[in-house]
């Protein structure tokens, strides 16, 4: 039996993917801010791509680190990542100039990333090449995806923006800070729904057969089913059309993602058998 | 190199020169803290630290076995050092919380701070204590395995002899009495700093929000409680998974021999704490940009 193997070991540098994931990420943020211009609600879904972008670029960032083996399992490098990129996000969020705020939370995750690697590094004596520059870029992506996921459920990433939302009551609109996204704590599902898919695709996939665009691919159908969720909690804060927007684009997403990462498990695979989950057992 | 293969480089050896300057660069940080917000912010800036440090000494005495515990060979519970610090810290935030609702308002503050810290120490490791004896239920009656540590060949509470109920070739299995001691203070010191980070921001956000926001206390309480809480959890990874990397791997609990890298990790949360703890601060002052 051939096998046919597309990408070797290593594929993509993995300063592409950090440049790409930066760039995408920033972009498709910034996207949502045609919210403002256009006073409308419809472009909140780029909120939810930056996030598939950053998660993206972020599992692959795990990979780097994890390979060196760190001996506290690689689940606890998406919880650093959201850890300390949430500290970020809340406080960039704070800039009076709202245009500001992502670059600001970029920065901000970068030099609380960079101390920590340093620390780890330097006074727990970890002593792993990649460490830093690890720890840095997975605080930017927790930041940038918090973010994302904000836009993509409030349509905004504004500090006034997160804790104040509407509510109708008798046919009058009325301004509550309760149902919003901090005072909700919709910010806590979405900090558990991007740490769980940054952690689990390299978690999954490694191993000696590990390949680059099968990680990947898992990276962005699990960014895609969180897209999902955010997609189906936004419907609370912002109109039902814009939220429906988001679903489509989330469920086409990971429609797309799921077929194309079974097909290449698929190709990884020594040999596969599509059993059924309930066997026939008629005939026995 | 691959994951499977690769072997924790870290080493037991202390880097002196690093632990200065990261004392150093805690009190810049508080420092910087001192000049943004003198007064409360500087108060709950401390707060976080002590509680991020307590975090990071609690961790240790906590038995973790990760993988080679759930096939019972090596002591402790089956899991990772992050989970089960996040674990026990969450799990003592909320009864601290519940604690910190039901006090009256007119209380002294300071006896305010002492019965909302202890009571989040008590959920820490009341949460430690369920899970050390039900983890042994399933070792001793599922598995079939008595508790033995690997490390040391009487157990320095009991006194009871371990090499006789070791297997060969494991590290040992199970909980023995000290690591079940272990993970209860573990669970206590970890809760308790975890309630003491969430209570001080509290009362930083209820203080301060209303005058930024431009709204009355009442309506700045979900915020105040949610925020607080996020900074809680992220402080608490945070602090979680560098001590998991100080410990890297696993820990049979104090009488372990990584047990004398506490120094490194405390301060690695002191740092972390103090670096995460001026961004929760800042985020009540008015900014620049």
């Amino acid at each position: 039996m051939s096998v046919k193997v597309e990408v070797i070991e290593g594929g993509v540098p993995h300063n592409t993917i950090l440049i790409a994931g930066v760039v995408s990420t920033l972009v498709c943020i910034y996207l949502t801010y045609l919210n403002v211009v256009t006073q409308t609600e419809m472009f909140s879904f780029f909120g939810g791509l930056a996030v598939v972008a950053a998660l993206v670029w972020g599992s692959h960032t795990i990979k780097v680190l994890c390979s060196y083996g760190i001996g506290t399992g690689v689940p606890s490098a998406g919880m650093i990542a959201f850890g300390s990129g949430v500290i970020a996000m809340l406080l960039a969020t704070r800039v009076t100039n709202l245009l500001l705020a992502p670059v600001v939370a970029l920065i901000l995750a970068a030099i609380i990333g960079l101390i920590l690697g340093w620390v780890s590094n330097n006074v727990l004596n970890m002593k792993i090449p990649a460490m830093v520059q690890a720890l840095t870029e997975m605080a930017v992506v927790g930041a940038l995806s918090l973010m994302g996921f904000a836009a993509l459920i409030t349509g905004t990433f504004g500090f006034s923006g997160l804790t104040t939302g509407t509510v109708s009551m008798f046919g009058i609109t009325l301004l509550t800070h309760t149902n919003s996204f901090l005072g909700g704590c919709l910010i806590a599902v979405a900090f558990l729904l991007g740490a769980i898919a940054i952690q689990h695709p390299f978690n999954a996939c490694l191993g000696p057969g590990w390949t680059q665009d099968r990680m990947l691919m898992l990276t962005a159908e699990c960014a895609f089913l969180s897209m999902i969720v955010a997609a189906i909690m936004s419907l609370a804060l912002i109109s039902a059309g814009s939220a429906l927007i988001s679903l489509v684009i989330a469920i086409i997403g990971w429609a797309f993602t799921y077929k194309e990462y079974m097909a290449l498990s698929k190709r990884d695979a020594h040999s596969w058998l599509d059993s059924k989950p309930i066997p026939d057992v008629e005939g026995h | 190199m691959s994951a499977v293969a690769a072997k924790p480089a870290a080493g037991g050896a202390m880097n002196p020169g690093a632990m200065a300057v990261g004392i150093i660069l805690t009190l810049i940080l508080v420092g910087i803290c001192y000049v943004m917000s003198p007064g409360v912010g500087l108060m709950a800036l401390i707060g976080v630290v002590i509680g991020g440090i307590l975090i990071g000494f609690g961790t240790h005495f906590v038995p973790v076995g990760g993988a080679p515990a759930a096939m019972g060979q090596a002591p402790g519970i089956a899991t990772g050092v992050a989970m089960l610090a996040t674990g026990a810290g969450v799990a003592g935030l909320f009864g601290g919380a519940w604690a910190a609702e039901t006090l009256p308002a007119t209380m002294d503050p300071m006896m305010q701070l002492l019965i909302v810290v202890c009571a989040g120490g008590v959920g820490g490791g009341l949460m430690m204590a369920i899970t050390c004896m039900m983890v042994n239920f399933l070792y001793v009656f599922g598995m079939g395995i008595p508790p033995a540590s690997g490390k040391v060949a009487n157990d320095p509470i009991t006194g009871d002899s371990q090499a006789e109920y070791k297997s060969q070739g494991t590290e040992g299995h199970g909980l023995p009495f000290v690591s079940f001691v272990g993970g209860v203070i573990g669970g206590t010191l970890g809760g308790a700093g975890g309630t003491l980070i969430y209570f001080e921001l509290l009362n930083l956000y209820q203080g301060a929000l209303p005058d930024v926001m431009n709204v009355t206390a009442a309506q700045v309480l979900p915020i105040a409680v949610s925020l607080a809480g996020m900074f809680a959890v992220g402080l608490f990874l945070v602090n979680a998974v560098l001590t998991a990397y100080n410990i890297t791997g696993t820990i049979e609990g104090p009488h372990d021999p990584k047990f004398k890298r506490w120094p490194r990790s405390i301060v690695a949360s002191a740092v972390a704490s103090a670096l995460c703890g001026l961004c929760a601060v800042l985020i009540v002052v008015p900014l620049p940009i």
